[in-house]
């Protein structure tokens, strides 16, 4: 076991930390993150990704031939946290391009992945649909195949980015009759096909808008609407009815990490510095037994999510696989990060209610917006209790229910 | 960073858990604890054989000279199999003799730890149960070539068998503070000292120790007169993040008997392990220990790269109190009556777990020494990186 960074690492996060200093600020890796609303400069967010490109810093553990660096997962990951840091995603991800780099054709890692890379496309996730996220296998979007082609219908929700991504990586139903986990089809789907329609779901966080950092803070998700969607089936990713298979890993992969890591527990590291710097009209938060005995608390347990993220990565390292660790670390994070914004919530009282642009604020609302988002993060990509069934089936070989 | 057990260090762990299925049935752990000594010598001796009680210790001395995160591992599967021998309290007082001890005091014990002839313990606690200076009070006088100690010593660990203790005692006048402590390693034989034995949760060997003028050498001395704080600092970290490994071993080897135990066990026609309820119960109890071990061992890892460590020392043994109760609590939970019932195993796991917590500073100590690291320091802090800028104290 080996808990430390090597020279060049320490040298790399040094130079990528400067560069964010220099160059960056929440509000623009929001911008340029998930978290990309109307009014944003495309333009000057494109440029930066040119120049983050050009550092060598995009998908640095990705092939060379598809635009990522060939270099180590370890280092990509220390890029990884430092741009999180400011709410912008530079590492490729799971589902989505890490897919068709596990699972694609020759042309479509060649046509797709350089280009996520550079920013100019994008893939929102076709997963849920109005009956269900959990119960994924259950989907009912349906592609019946037409020759060279194939035909969709149907609805999927929570479709975040939808507004915004250039394709959709849907997960379809092409066999009903077959076991459900067997009749599953992944496709590839330009957002502009005729046929598709996306329609804004507001969410808790739009109004006012969460400052830039919220765990979770994106004020708008959508749903898609499917009507007769036609595109060829080389648009599919792998083997038609196989997408379950195929998707698998990715999900597994969009489930840890650096992102998923600090949004979970940012938080931590934001109240303590507050505390040591403020108190409110003389009652130093910090000298509070209670919040003192609290606070440490939270920051061991963050450690613990660390070290499972650490842990997954090791094992993305080894190139070996999962059995339970990436389940484990997206029980831990999401619920800590439940834990400190309520804890939180606590420490601050009424402090703790505004919201972004009201007087007395603290920080510009940011607790009081990540305390109604932390939960996303417990509910998205395999919710906590499916996470569980994942840990005690996987980890402990418990039998199914 | 590859935080995994690297090959070695999976070998290690695979042999000394095959090594420790084979000697050590849990009914040996049941005897001991009827056992006047409270472990069997001659599984003491093999441990020798093995190179485990040198294993961390310098080759000079007999020793293997192993990263003690080798040792942590050694004691993760000492935990799992509850074997009853003073492995914890021993190699907690040889390493601290072999960093801080003079030449005579190292030649004096480590080759006999090797060789398995030599038993160490070390004492701290009088009244006040923490683990701050100002709980030692007992005091040590400067009499012509000698000390005279007088006071006395709770929760001694295998005092009833060791040969040498290192007791820690004021040597300047009675004070709260950190200066003013000196470390000696004391004979137990010596005259004046008597000892009452414990009965406790774990049934482990467990003493008070009084003190009654009693003539130590000057040679005892550990490390340098009133400036042993430090050396006692150390010391306990080390007891800690050791104890840390067998707690965790302990718990997950208690949880995984809880999820067999689930897996078979019929309740409304059906394994009671086919149960969300249980699975959850089951799933929690994998990653509190996981968490606690990957805790541990960073805390070990950095103690073993001299890296200072207190902040991962507590954070591990404040998370691990917490967490390893909670996984043995469901342990006994999920066994239902049974986990009641002495003559079952289950309740040997539990309640050294449980008495373990109680060792070595509570989870409001460690979780104290974290927030003082975290908000008495000038400065952020931030995730990921040490934050010893200033380093935090007990």
């Amino acid at each position: 076991m080996n808990f430390d960074w090597t020279p060049e690492q320490e040298a790399l996060r040094k130079e990528v930390r400067d560069f964010i200093r220099e160059n960056m600020t929440k509000r623009l890796g929001g911008e340029m993150g998930e978290e990309m609303e109307e009014g944003a400069d495309r333009e000057r967010s494109r440029a930066l990704r040119k120049k983050i490109g050009e550092k060598g810093w995009l998908a640095i553990s990705w092939p060379k031939e598809y635009g990522g660096q060939g270099g180590d997962r370890m280092s990509q990951y220390i890029v990884e946290e430092e741009f999180a840091r400011v709410g912008m995603g530079v590492g490729g991800g799971g589902s989505g391009a890490g897919a068709i780099l596990g699972a694609g054709t020759e042309e479509q890692k060649r046509y797709f992945v350089p280009k996520v890379i550079a920013g100019e496309m994008s893939f929102c996730l076709g997963f849920t649909e109005p009956q269900g996220g959990a119960d994924l296998a259950g989907l009912q979007c349906r592609a019946v195949r037409d020759g060279d082609f194939y035909t969709i219908n149907g609805q999927k929700m929570f479709t975040s980015g939808a507004h915004n991504a250039t394709h959709i990586y849907l997960m379809a139903r092409t066999d009903p009759a077959a076991e459900r986990h067997r009749g599953i089809t992944i496709l590839l789907v330009p957002m502009d096909t005729p046929g598709i329609t996306v329609r804004p779901l507001w969410t808790v966080q739009n109004d006012p808008p969460a400052p830039p950092g919220t765990t979770y803070g994106m004020g708008r998700t959508n749903e898609v609407f499917f009507e007769d969607v036609r595109v060829p089936i080389s648009c599919r990713l792998g083997d038609e009815n196989m997408g379950w298979f195929i998707g698998a890993q990715g999900l597994n992969l969009d489930r840890v990490g650096a992102s998923r890591y600090l949004i979970s527990v940012h938080m931590d590291e934001d109240i303590i510095n507050w505390a040591k710097e403020s108190d409110l009209g003389g009652y130093s938060v910090k000298d509070d037994p209670a919040v003192r005995d609290k606070l440490a608390e939270l920051w061991i347990e963050a450690q613990v999510c660390r070290l499972m993220t650490m842990r997954s990565m090791s094992i993305v390292q080894r190139d070996q696989d999962f059995t339970y660790e990436g389940s484990a670390e997206k029980v831990m994070a999401p619920e800590h990060g439940v834990t400190a914004s309520e804890a939180i919530s606590q420490i601050l009282g009424p402090y703790a209610q505004l919201l972004n642009g009201s007087e007395g604020a603290v920080e510009s609302g940011i607790y009081a917006h990540n305390l109604m988002g932390a939960f996303q993060s417990g509910i998205n990509h395999g919710s906590v209790q499916i996470m569980r069934d994942q840990v005690a089936r996987r980890g402990l070989g418990m039998p199914r229910g | 960073m590859d935080i995994l057990l690297n090959e070695e260090e999976e070998m290690l762990k695979k042999s000394a858990r095959e090594f420790l299925e084979a000697e050590c049935p849990p009914s040996l752990a049941r005897d001991m604890e009827k056992d006047p000594l409270g472990y069997p010598p001659e599984l003491w001796k093999k441990l020798a054989d093995l190179g485990w009680l040198g294993l961390a210790l310098p080759e000079k001395y007999d020793g293997q000279g192993l990263p003690l995160t080798h040792l942590g591992i050694i004691l993760g599967e000492v935990g799992r199999a509850i074997v009853p021998v003073p492995l914890h309290s021993t190699m907690t007082a040889a390493l601290t003799i072999a960093k801080h001890g003079t030449e005579a005091q190292r030649q004096e014990t480590l080759p006999g730890v090797s060789r398995g002839a030599t038993i160490l313990t070390w004492a701290f606690t009088e009244r006040d149960p923490r683990y701050v200076p100002e709980s030692i009070q007992m005091q040590a006088v400067a009499r012509g070539d000698s000390y005279i100690l007088n006071g006395s010593k709770m929760f001694v660990d295998n005092f009833n068998v060791a040969q040498k203790c290192l007791v820690p005692c004021r040597t300047a006048p009675p004070s709260s503070g950190k200066s003013g402590i000196s470390l000696f390693l004391v004979d137990t034989s010596s005259a004046g000292i008597s000892h009452t034995p414990l009965v406790t949760m774990a049934k482990d060997k467990q003493s008070k120790v009084n003190f009654s003028n009693v003539r130590i050498p000057r040679a005892s001395l550990v490390g340098k007169l009133n400036e042993g704080w430090t050396i006692v600092e150390h010391m306990l970290d080390l007891g800690t993040a050791l104890l840390c490994a067998q707690m965790e071993g302990c718990a997950r080897k208690d949880t995984e008997m809880a999820t067999d135990y689930a897996k078979h066990r019929i309740a409304f026609g059906r394994p009671i392990g086919a149960f969300q309820s249980v699975q959850h119960m089951c799933a929690d109890m994998l990653m509190w220990v996981d968490g606690t071990q990957l805790l541990t061992y960073e805390a070990l890892w950095r103690i073993d790269q001299g890296l200072p460590a207190s902040i991962e020392v507590s954070q591990a043994k404040a998370f691990g109190n917490e967490k390893c109760e909670a996984a043995v609590r469901y342990c006994q939970m999920i066994h239902g009556g049974i986990g009641f019932i002495m003559e079952f195993n289950q309740n040997l796991w539990f309640r050294r777990v449980s008495a373990w917590t109680m060792r070595l500073g509570t989870t409001y100590d460690h979780r104290g020494r974290v927030a003082r690291a975290l908000l008495d320091r000038p400065g952020p802090v931030r995730l990921g990186e040490s934050q010893y800028e200033s380093a935090p104290s007990r």
